[in-house]
């Protein structure tokens, strides 16, 4: 039990006042002193060391009083209250004052029910002013992240420009862009072409028409398996990259991305490097003039699974 | 606490937490002390716009955020990025309907909670610093709406902040100053958006928040006034906690309020005129409806020419902002009953008479205008 | 206030139910008002104010909106919205009679409140202001009709023989004649609306006089009132609220129109024109008939190139013994 304040002191003698104050140490929250009255000469501070037990009311000294009159007087300037400084939970360890100070509940306030009722009512309140504003506040924000596909055919050049079977010709152009509300800018994009014989047609193709479909679900465009125009997506199915058509010196004549080096032969099935797979093939048709048409695609990189973004 | 533990069992995760939280930061004791507050005579109703307008002010956050999600703030895009969210954003125009009508919302109800302090003399001692930091939340509202206006950068948003800038600039000595740090230059344009951007996303929220805060700390230092009648009986038995039923009724007040703008949300979407242009063409200039009545003001004979101006577009509003401010220091009467004060009274009525009156007569105006 | 409850007069008495009537069904009411607006079931225009005053006021005007808007020809606004409303705030007004009545009997009055309170002050209400609040539109139209005209000709009047020669100037004129019939036209209303509250009032304190008195002391009183607002079964009530809640949230969403209703010039949608049904076979035929069509193409080509050559090769051939000849006809000096 800790020393309460104006509980009487008495040393191993006799009763020499009782406690108006109580020292507390800072750092360890605990009680070092108490001061003494001494029946009006002159407050003593004594430590707590000489405290042989505590009451209610009583606080027993160990020690003649004899040796509590030799302690210099009290300075209590050289104190402040716990008021007056910042100690965290200093309070909550202190309990020197005797009984409690308490204020009354309110008569409304008395019933338990009543307030955990308004309490919970108000927390649906709440929930229900949230609620409404979920559902369009998510579409709003979400509105530009699954824009839906722009599946126009673009031309990219002319058959005319590829003099050679089973090689990668590069074939430039120009998009028009238009986000939102900025005015249209252009950007440069290729494709890479292969006018493909049967063989390498097969290894593309694997014998099956590629079918294209929308985001629903509807057929786009197929690619016939005997056109022997085919398109690769410009960018590398690693990480984006634009690759390059090279000699290789032991695989030949191959797509080779200078990033990470992923190599694809003309049928842009990977022959090394980390590409998790082939060139991305695209719809592609071929007019009545020899224009070279394309609609644009781009997939999501690094995946195993085409996944179209574009 | 929700969950009443059955004693001698283990007590639920829930509780655990709570209990960690409350052994390392005292939150038991916290809490009682934020919300065991005892209103005097009671919750009641009309003490609920106080924290109406910070339900406001949040929402306002809340729809401005998203709003500049899509928003752009250069003068060349503003309007179209405005009518992009109005035309092509899902919802959209919804949330932009809510930004709009409550704005309006905080206009209304920051003057009803003014009219209630004031009927109910809670500027007296006391609260006196309660009342002015009031005043100054005010002024920030006042800011907040005018500068928001000018962002959609339609010809409406251009136009009704040329004259109010043209207004500030009357002010002698500091007008001049005023001016062309609003516009950022001799006239309104690119600098002037930017500048009213800042000032309505940044800067205006943060001394709101700061003055909100010291707002509310002053009034728990005060406490709450009460009812300025009945007997101390009858005020002690009728008296309950802040919390749970003021802070009841305050949501109710707060979903109130919600419906309430998003029903104008619907009777009235925002439509932008034209995109702004130097030259008003047949557009008459015109301020948010909550101007009108000071707007209507102005065009009185008594504040033409120059010293007219100088008093209607300076003096007038200066010593009614200085007569309030003031207010707590000269009416010392500490009879807070409304019913015994009649100048207060008949002060307030003649008051919020002038400012319908002036504000329907500015409606009335405009068929006169062509 | 404890010793006035003798001498409540019908006006307090009126007013002190029927304002926390009106204001404790609102945001009930306006949570379904929302919806209906979200549905496009109803359009205000101009008349907002005066609708919102009535669907405010709606336990005395529920009965005499037809008249008014029928008889005397003053629409709130269009949609099969607004009578649902009107009948959807019923069994609010009731409930909210109920809750209000119970504690003015207890607290102002010092009565026990009647069982089933809350229906009868609803239907005497609503009938006494189906009778009443069309007289009071129909005089107060007609007041303030007169006062306007009257103070038009007033003011017209005064500005030809006022200082200034062309008149009073614009914005004065205006602020004078406004105050003049406003004035009038509200001295008129309040004074209406008075009459009409404190018989609301004497309807209550009939009712109010063949009821027992309650014998407890006031704070017993309050604490009646106060935890009759706790309902017996909170569990059930909060999630019936929630439950409920939850459910007009979601119709809420379906309903929200995406975009605008009051679109601008500059961003009219266009006409979606329907996609042409995709037909694989036919399209996989037409690709067929085109191969075959520039297959055949190309041989036509081809021949055509073939015969071209052979021309050209006569030709050149031809050309080159033209050229050789005159080659060497040149070079034969």
């Amino acid at each position: 039990m800790q020393p309460k304040l104006k509980s009487r002191v008495r040393c191993a003698d006799r009763e020499i006042g009782e406690v108006t104050k109580v020292v507390v140490d800072p750092l360890s929250h605990e009680i070092s002193h108490i001061v003494v009255s001494m029946n009006g000469s002159g407050e003593r501070q004594v430590a707590m060391g000489h405290v042989q037990s505590v009451t209610e009311s009583l606080v027993e000294l160990r020690v003649p009083s004899s040796e509590i009159l030799v302690l210099p007087p009290f300075k209590r300037d050289d104190y402040v209250t716990t008021h007056e400084v910042e100690i965290s939970h200093l309070e909550e360890k202190i309990h020197v004052t005797p009984g409690e100070v308490l204020v009354p509940y309110p008569e409304l306030e008395k019933n338990v029910k009543r307030r955990t009722f308004f309490m919970n009512f108000t927390n649906v309140i709440t929930f229900l002013i949230g609620l409404p504003l979920a559902y369009p506040i998510m579409r709003y924000l979400m509105k530009p992240m699954y824009a839906p596909f722009d599946n126009a055919w673009l031309k990219v050049g002319n058959i005319g420009k590829i003099k050679e079977d089973d090689i990668g010709v590069q074939f430039e152009y120009k998009k028009k862009v238009k986000e939102v509300y900025m005015p249209e800018y252009e950007i440069e994009k290729n494709v890479w072409v292969v006018k493909a014989t049967s063989a390498l047609l097969d290894k593309v193709y694997q014998g099956k028409d590629l079918e294209f479909r929308d985001a629903t679900g509807t057929a786009l465009w197929t690619n016939k398996k005997e056109i022997p125009f085919v398109a690769f997506s410009g960018k590398c199915p690693h990480l984006g990259c634009g690759f390059k058509w090279r000699k290789h010196k032991v695989l030949g004549r191959v797509f080779l991305c200078p990033c990470h080096l992923s190599i694809f032969d003309a049928s842009g099935k990977v022959l090394d490097g980390p590409a998790p797979r082939p060139l991305d093939v695209l719809p592609v048709r071929v007019s009545v003039g020899g224009d070279l048409e394309i609609i644009e695609m781009e997939f999501k990189a690094g995946t195993k699974s085409q996944v179209r973004i574009i | 606490m929700e969950q009443s533990s059955i004693p001698g069992a283990q007590s639920t995760a829930t509780e655990k937490v709570i209990a960690f939280l409350d052994d390392r930061v005292g939150l038991k004791q916290m809490q009682a002390k934020m919300l065991n507050e005892p209103v005097p005579g009671g919750s009641r109703w009309a003490y609920v716009f106080g924290s109406v307008l910070l339900f406001l002010f949040l929402m306002q956050a809340l729809t401005g955020i998203l709003l500049m999600f899509y928003y752009v703030p250069t003068a060349d895009h503003a309007y179209a990025s405005t009518q992009y969210i109005i035309h092509e954003v899902d919802y959209g125009w919804f949330l932009l309907g809510y930004h709009f009508w409550g704005s309006s919302a905080m206009a209304v109800c920051v003057i009803a909670h003014m009219s209630q302090v004031f009927l109910w003399g809670a500027y007296k001692k006391p609260r006196e610093l309660l009342w002015i930091v009031g005043l100054a939340l005010f002024g920030i509202v006042i800011g907040f709406g005018f500068t928001g206006y000018l962002l959609p950068w339609d010809q409406r948003a251009y136009w009704a902040t040329t004259v109010g800038v043209e207004i500030l600039d009357k002010t002698p000595v500091l007008g001049d100053f005023m001016a062309r740090f609003l516009k950022g230059g001799p006239t309104p344009g690119q600098m002037t958006l930017s500048r009213f951007f800042v000032i309505h996303v940044m800067i205006l929220p943060a001394a709101l928040m700061g003055l909100a805060g010291l707002h509310l700390f002053l009034f728990r230092v005060a406490g709450p006034a009460g009812p300025f009648r009945g007997t101390s009986d009858e005020i002690k038995a009728k008296t309950d906690y802040f919390f749970p039923r003021q802070i009841w009724k305050d949501i109710v007040g707060m979903a109130a309020v919600f419906a309430t703008i998003c029903a104008l949300a619907f009777w009235e979407p925002v439509v932008l005129l034209e995109e702004a242009t130097p030259d008003p063409g047949d557009y008459h200039p015109e301020p948010e409806w909550y101007f009108l009545f000071y707007f209507q003001l102005l065009r009185l004979k008594i504040f033409s020419g120059e010293f007219g101006q100088l008093l209607g577009a300076v003096a007038l509003p200066v010593a009614f902002m200085v007569l309030l401010v003031a207010l707590p220091f000269i009416d010392k009467d500490p009879e807070r009953n409304i019913f015994k004060r009649p100048i207060a009274l008949v002060s307030w009525i003649v008051v919020m008479v002038t400012m319908l009156l002036f504000t329907v007569a500015a409606v009335i105006n405009r068929e006169f205008l062509d | 206030m404890a010793d006035e409850r003798e001498s409540l007069s019908p006006v307090k008495i009126g007013l002190g139910v029927l304002w926390p009537v009106c204001w404790t069904g609102l945001p009930i009411k306006l949570v379904f008002a929302v919806l209906i607006l979200a549905m496009g079931m109803a359009q205000f225009e101009g008349r907002l104010g005066i609708a919102f005053l009535m669907l405010l006021t709606s336990p005395v005007t529920v009965f005499a909106v037809p008249t008014i808007t029928m008889g005397l020809e003053s629409h709130l606004g269009e949609g099969v919205g607004i009578p649902l409303l009107f009948l959807i705030s019923i069994p609010i007004d009731i409930w909210a009679f109920g809750v209000v009545g119970r504690t003015f009997f207890l607290e102002n009055l010092r009565k026990e409140p009647p069982d089933g309170l809350g229906l009868t002050l609803w239907w005497k209400s609503a009938l006494a202001g189906a009778l009443f609040l069309p007289m009071l539109w129909f005089t107060v139209s007609t007041v303030t009709e007169t006062a306007i005209s009257t103070s038009r000709s007033l003011v017209e009047m005064e500005s030809l023989r006022h200082v200034f020669g062309t008149g009073l100037p614009v914005a004065e004129r205006i602020s004078i004649e406004l105050a003049l019939w406003g004035t009038v036209a509200s001295v008129v209303l309040i004074a209406l609306l008075l009459i009409g509250v404190s018989l609301i009032g004497w309807i209550i304190r009939g009712t109010a006089e063949a009821a027992q008195p309650a014998t407890e002391n006031y704070q017993r009183l309050i604490t009646r009132w106060d935890l009759m607002r706790v309902p017996a079964d909170q569990g059930l009530m909060l999630t019936a609220v929630t439950g409920a809640g939850v459910v007009l949230s979601l119709l809420f969403w379906a309903v929200l129109p995406v975009t605008t209703t009051h679109p601008h010039e500059c961003c009219k949608k266009p006409d979606v024109k329907a996609q042409p049904m995709f037909k694989p076979l036919d399209t996989l035929n037409k690709n067929e008939q085109q191969i075959a069509q520039m297959t055949a193409q190309l041989a036509m080509l081809e021949q055509q190139k073939a015969e071209a050559e052979s021309e050209k090769d006569k030709g050149k051939r031809k050309a080159q013994t033209g050229k050789d000849a005159a080659s060497s006809a040149v070079k034969k000096p």
